[in-house]
């Protein structure tokens, strides 16, 4: 099962000018979403596009600039949930710029929608927690008679 | 009383049904052989495992007298419908942004 989101877009223009396109506001708007970002490293910022219900998604993406290198590099978290400050999902995209012959390659990478990330967050995977649990488990299933001496 | 939604971490946040989740990776249990593990009301088991059927992490079947419960893998796949989701969504929003781009380059 993929884990992660990963596309390649092929741009004549050059790192410089594509760089805008994903860093400057009002042209993210124009083809992504409404947004309040500001390449700024450590910016929180958000986007919003409409609700998704069958998502439990209120519409609003919360992000924070995490790495900035312009024309080369943009990583943000992208956070959103049902509201009331709950966050269900807990992710990163990743933004990279590389010049080609004929211009730029864009590549994106939304990471964070590995299962067992997601275990490790609900605490099944613990393993503390998880060693103690089979410790009972153990104990409970072991007969009474013979849970001495063994 | 009405059934409250809770999403995935609101029922995994509780350590009871963490617990009968864990019990439930093991084997199918009944709920009488589960409620046996738990230091709690019949009632309260149940409504534990009630919320955990509703958000899709256990099925109950009937067998017998019993009441059989068994772990489901679609409370852990709310996790993979993010992802199509929103694989669909970069795929989309990039088409604008080629669109755009080479719009402006033929201007």
């Amino acid at each position: 099962m993929p884990t992660e989101i990963n596309h390649v877009v092929y741009f004549q223009q050059s790192p410089e000018q594509v760089w805008e396109y994903i860093t400057n506001s009002e042209l993210i708007e124009l083809w992504l979403m409404k947004n309040t970002m500001k390449p700024v490293l450590g910016y929180q910022f958000q986007f919003k596009m409409r609700p998704l219900p069958e998502l439990k998604m209120d519409g609003i993406v919360y992000c924070t600039i995490m790495e900035l290198e312009p024309f080369k590099k943009l990583t943000y978290s992208w956070k959103c949930g049902p509201g009331d400050g709950k966050l269900t999902l807990d992710s990163m995209v990743y933004w990279t710029l590389e010049p080609s012959d004929k211009g730029t390659a864009l590549h994106l990478r939304h990471t964070g929608f590995n299962e067992t990330e997601h275990l490790t967050l609900f605490g099944l995977m613990d393993k503390g927690w998880l060693q103690n649990m089979q410790k009972i488990v153990e104990f409970i299933k072991t007969p009474a008679h013979g849970a001495t001496n063994a | 009383m009405a059934q409250q939604m809770l999403d995935v971490f609101q029922v995994i946040a509780d350590p009871s049904r963490r617990q009968m989740l864990l019990l439930l990776s093991e084997n199918s249990l009944s709920i009488n052989s589960l409620a046996g593990h738990f230091d709690m009301s019949r009632p309260a088991v149940s409504k534990h495992i009630k919320v955990l059927e509703h958000a899709g992490f256990i099925s109950i079947a009937d067998i017998g007298r019993e009441r059989h419960c068994t772990l489901q893998r679609q409370g852990f796949d709310a996790i993979q419908e993010w992802l199509s989701f929103f694989d669909k969504f970069w795929i989309s929003k990039l088409k604008n942004l080629e669109n755009l781009l080479n719009q402006k380059t033929k201007n």
